[in-house]
């Protein structure tokens, strides 16, 4: 074929150089084309590719991260961690499963059938033998050389209090992540970042030989620290453990405020359970006795109301509104009020001279319902809702915890008269115990309205504060000199009205009671009731503020029975605490 | 001219020495790569982690031996054996069919058992084919000239093509039908006659793929292999997953990730992945240097050869080695659905090395006689 030279008869060389180069030109073609799909697969596809490999390269073994703990707001240790260790097996590591069974089951104590059914169960990427055991049981299998498995740290949840502000705080899954209150709120901080110990396997699982076992450390969790005072939570759980105990409740409740920022002190819900010992198998209970009822469940607050009517009341007075009442004008002695055709009683029967020619402050101490059904008409609607809402009422609060409940507020375009003047003394309207905490407080400590708060700071490990809550402003509700005229008032109710068993001599309590009775079905249900007080001292510049709520008591039902003297014994407590000494004069 | 020719081959020359070393160099690496690539799936599925490597490195000898003992032969001996070559390869592929003979594996008979030994008819019809076309060609060259006079060459391609097909393996199929139409191509068939044959045929593309749903599925799993990672996809997806591994420089020799066991065939269709995840692109590219350099130098015997058979000879093995090598790239690099298609002289499989072995060494054994004559002249 060189030189011209015609090789074949008929055929000259020149079509087969043609179609010889044309056959080369194709496959040079082919060639450069699948080149360059391995040059973009190979060097620009393969970030891409190379993130979904590893992936399917190795098997993990979860190192879980130290959980945050909780701390009151002196530093007392509320939620720990117990140091603990799970063992894991990976089966298809596992190189002779009945040998190591039976050492694992001697080791940790379990069911040898139990073990081996976990061994050779190759569904599985990796399973748990023993769930947090101690770091000596842990250890055991250390020394014994076992093929596919390991054990890595996985702590225990402890509470050092046990039941102490436990739907509070709140408890966390099996898994270790927030199920409930501060634990579940706040569960991206305490949770940490998990760990892990990689293994570089083969398809189905098994280990590479020669391959080291990655390990990824966990990042531990931040530290919280409360506004609760445990010592303070303790006193009131004390206090209202013996009214429940007492009045064969059907459940206590209180809140302790700093009225002066609204950071919460104590918040108590009885009956509780022990965080150690949570009762997992009874889910109704569980979620009964778990319940923040003081920020999730609503109940017509009845009297205790009659503070935020009061407090509109004197600050439209003193702003010049010619319909509200002067502190010295007097109510009428009647004892009924009639309001579109509905009567409306006092709970008294204003005989033998009760509750008559009452002011305002009278009417306090007396907690005389037609007097606040007057205030209520005389300010009118659209005014008195425009102090509901600077109360918050028909709103969250905004504190720092899941599952808030915004009360029920009848909305204004559709209120009937007469629902309108029982709003007045505390009825047709439903509040949390904590609306009604912050909204008093907002009434006395000089008009000032916080979010109120449950956690003060989240702090490091070396105990640095990453993150410093600060008391929240969310509005004025009246002014100061209102606040302080209703706040001579409301001691004027401990002093010499219905709220006298909440008086310490020389400690300036105030506060107003409540005893609301319960609606079942839209009916009044007969002998439930609900007693209530709230107070706070010293009335000229409060510094601790109390709702106490005792639901269904036996026996007595009056709030100024039931409910203030428990709100005494938690201000004895706290003076006790603190030494705190009595006013100068 | 007949007797010129005798009296030349009793004198064989040295050859295209290099087409050989180049060739044994191939197989070598891929014994390598086959020891790399298979060691921990033998290990767990056999116990024996040298399983397919002995094997391999058999065939190798096996191979090399039946290289240098057709570059002795006078090829032009090898005219004779063309119709009986054909209908052999036919009745090899026929076998598969038989109860007890054929061996089914992953929905596919594509082998002969015999004891312990295992033949893959279709490789060894390839060559069969290619000793047929280029007897009946070079017999009377004046036939490619004429439909008719290709019909007999078109009637074996095809009757090749459709008992592999019935296997089913859709891509040797492809092969032996891109070989024949190279082949009626390099043997000077007119153009008008080309596309007689290659339009009918690019409407047989789309029935095929209709005939059997799992190919619709394997193209839909091509297109997006994600849709179907833990089917379809999954085999596309591992062999991308080792090229990109392997990135510019390879994760180096035996360090591959994929073999295992996350890549299916890792020894065997897929070696060329392997290959790619531990030496990188440029070990690719220096691979289809050597594979390139073999598909020259047997285009380049073939022009030498000085006769129209000795053209067509080794012409049509280095184009069905040539275009082997390119589909099974095409499908390592997911350039075309996947299927089950060694990369020749690399991959595991012993008939297919042996016979491609073989092939070279009739390639060879043109280039040692033509040289010769060159020589004596």
């Amino acid at each position: 074929m060189r030189g011209g030279k015609i090789i074949i008869r008929d055929y000259s060389l020149s079509v087969l150089r043609k179609r010889l180069f044309a056959v080369i030109t194709a496959i040079t073609f082919l060639f450069c084309l699948f080149l360059s799909r391995f040059f973009y697969i190979q060097v620009i596809w393969e970030d891409d590719l190379n993130a979904r490999a590893l992936d399917q390269w190795t098997r993990e073994i979860p190192v879980t991260a130290g959980r945050g703990n909780i701390y009151d707001r002196n530093g007392e240790l509320l939620a720990g961690n117990l140091p603990a260790y799970t063992v894991y097996a990976r089966a298809n590591a596992v190189e002779d499963a009945a040998g190591e069974a039976s050492v694992l089951a001697a080791a940790l104590g379990l069911n040898y059938d139990e073990v081996l059914a976990k061994l050779t169960d190759h569904s599985r990427s990796e399973t748990a033998l023993i769930r947090r055991t101690d770091k000596e049981t842990a250890a055991r299998i250390e020394g014994a050389d076992l093929s596919g498995v390991y054990y890595a740290r996985d702590d225990l949840r402890f509470y050092p209090h046990g039941a102490l502000a436990c739907q509070v705080l709140g408890f966390t899954s099996f898994d270790g992540a927030g199920s409930t209150g501060i634990e579940q709120r706040y569960d991206s901080y305490l949770a940490g970042e998990r760990g892990e110990i990689l293994f570089e396997t083969d398809l189905v699982g098994v280990d590479l030989e020669g391959a080291t076992a990655a390990y990824i450390p966990a990042t531990d969790g931040l530290h919280l620290r409360l506004t609760l005072d445990y010592r303070i939570q303790a006193i009131a759980e004390q206090v209202m453990q013996a009214a429940l105990t007492e009045y064969s409740a059907k459940a206590a409740r209180a809140v302790v405020l700093d009225p002066n920022d609204f950071s919460v002190l104590a918040m108590v819900n009885l009956p509780s359970y022990d965080l150690n010992e949570i009762p997992r198998n009874d889910l109704t209970l569980l979620n009964s006795l778990s319940r923040n009822s003081v920020v999730s469940d609503v109940y017509e607050p009845g009297s205790t109301f009659k503070i935020v009517t009061a407090a509109a009341n004197i600050e439209e007075y003193l702003r010049g509104n010619p319909d509200a009442y002067a502190t010295n004008a007097v109510f009428s002695s009647s004892r009924t009020r009639v309001v579109d055709g509905t009567t409306i009683r006092c709970w008294s029967d204003h005989a033998n001279g009760k509750h008559s020619n009452q002011t305002l402050a009278e009417a306090l101490n007396n907690s005389c319902n037609p007097c606040f059904v007057d205030i209520a008409l005389a300010l009118g609607k659209e005014t008195f809702y425009d102090y509901l809402a600077a109360f918050n009422f028909g709103r969250a609060t905004g504190i720092d915890f899941s599952g808030e409940a915004i009360g029920m507020l009848l909305p204004e375009s559709t209120l009937r008269e007469s629902d309108f003047a029982r709003i007045g003394f505390g009825q047709t309207i439903a509040v949390t115990a904590l609306q009604l905490a912050c909204a008093s407080a907002a009434a006395v400590n000089g008009g000032y309205y916080y979010a109120p708060r449950l956690v003060d700071a989240i702090v490091t490990e070396d105990g640095a504060v990453l993150e410093q809550t600060k008391p929240a402003l969310i509005g004025r509700t009246v002014s100061e000199e209102a606040s302080s005229l209703l706040s001579s008032m409301l001691e004027g109710v401990v002093r010499e009205g219905s709220g006298k068993k909440a008086y310490i001599e020389g400690y300036r309590v105030a506060g107003k009671t409540g005893t609301a009775q319960k609606y079942e079905d839209g009916h009044i249900a007969q002998g439930k009731y609900v007693s209530s007080f709230v107070g706070y001292f010293p009335a000229d510049d409060p510094r601790y503020l109390a709702l106490v709520i005792v639901d269904e008591p036996q026996g007595a039902y009056y709030g100024s029975t039931v409910a203030a003297p428990c709100a005494k014994e938690i201000f004895e407590g706290i003076i006790d605490l603190f030494r705190l000494p009595p006013a100068e004069d | 001219m007949q007797k010129r020719n005798k009296a030349l081959k009793k004198a064989p020359g040295k050859g295209d020495v290099f087409f050989l070393a180049a060739v044994l160099l191939l197989a070598a690496y891929g014994v390598v790569c086959v020891y790399s690539a298979s060691y921990y799936n033998a290990q767990v599925q056999y116990g024996d982690g040298a399983f397919f490597f002995r094997k391999q490195l058999i065939g190798y000898c096996i191979g090399a031996a039946a290289m240098v003992g057709l570059s002795f032969l006078d090829y032009e001996k090898l005219r004779r054996i063309g119709v009986p070559a054909l209908l052999v390869s036919l009745a090899l592929l026929a076998l598969v069919f038989v109860p007890g003979l054929g061996k089914s594996n992953y929905g596919a008979t594509r082998w002969i058992a015999v004891g312990p030994i295992t033949v893959q008819p279709s490789e060894i019809a390839k060559l069969g084919f290619v000793l047929f076309a280029a007897g009946y060609f070079s017999k009377d060259p004046a036939r490619m000239r004429t439909l008719r006079g290709c019909l007999p060459v078109l009637a074996a391609g095809i009757g090749v093509c459709l008992l592999i097909l019935l296997e089913p393996n859709m891509s040797v199929t492809m092969c032996v039908g891109a070989l024949m139409l190279g082949m009626l191509f390099l043997a000077g068939i007119s153009k008008k006659a080309l596309a007689c044959i290659c339009i009918p045929v690019l409407f047989a593309v789309p029935v095929l793929i209709a005939m059997e749903p799992y190919r619709l599925q394997r193209l839909s799993a091509f297109m997006d292999p994600w849709a179907s990672p833990k089917d379809e996809g999954y085999q596309l997806i591992q062999s991308l997953y080792g090229l990109a591994n392997g990135n510019l420089f390879g994760v180096g020799l035996f360090q591959s990730r994929q073999k295992f066991r996350f890549l299916p065939f890792a020894e065997s269709d897929f070696i060329l992945s392997v290959i790619a995840e531990e030496t990188g692109f440029f070990g690719v590219l220096a691979l289809f240097l050597l594979i390139g350099f073999i598909v020259w130098r047997g285009f380049c015997i073939a022009a030498r050869s000085g006769n129209f058979y000795g053209f067509l000879l080794a012409g049509g093995i280095t184009l069905a080695f040539a275009v082997q090598c390119a589909l099974n790239a095409l499908v390592v690099s997911g350039c075309i659905p996947p299927t089950g298609l060694p990369l020749p002289l690399v991959s595991a499989g012993n008939t297919s090395l042996i016979v491609t072995m073989a092939g070279m060494g009739i390639v060879y054994g043109v280039s040692r006689h033509t040289q010769s004559e060159r020589r004596i002249q």
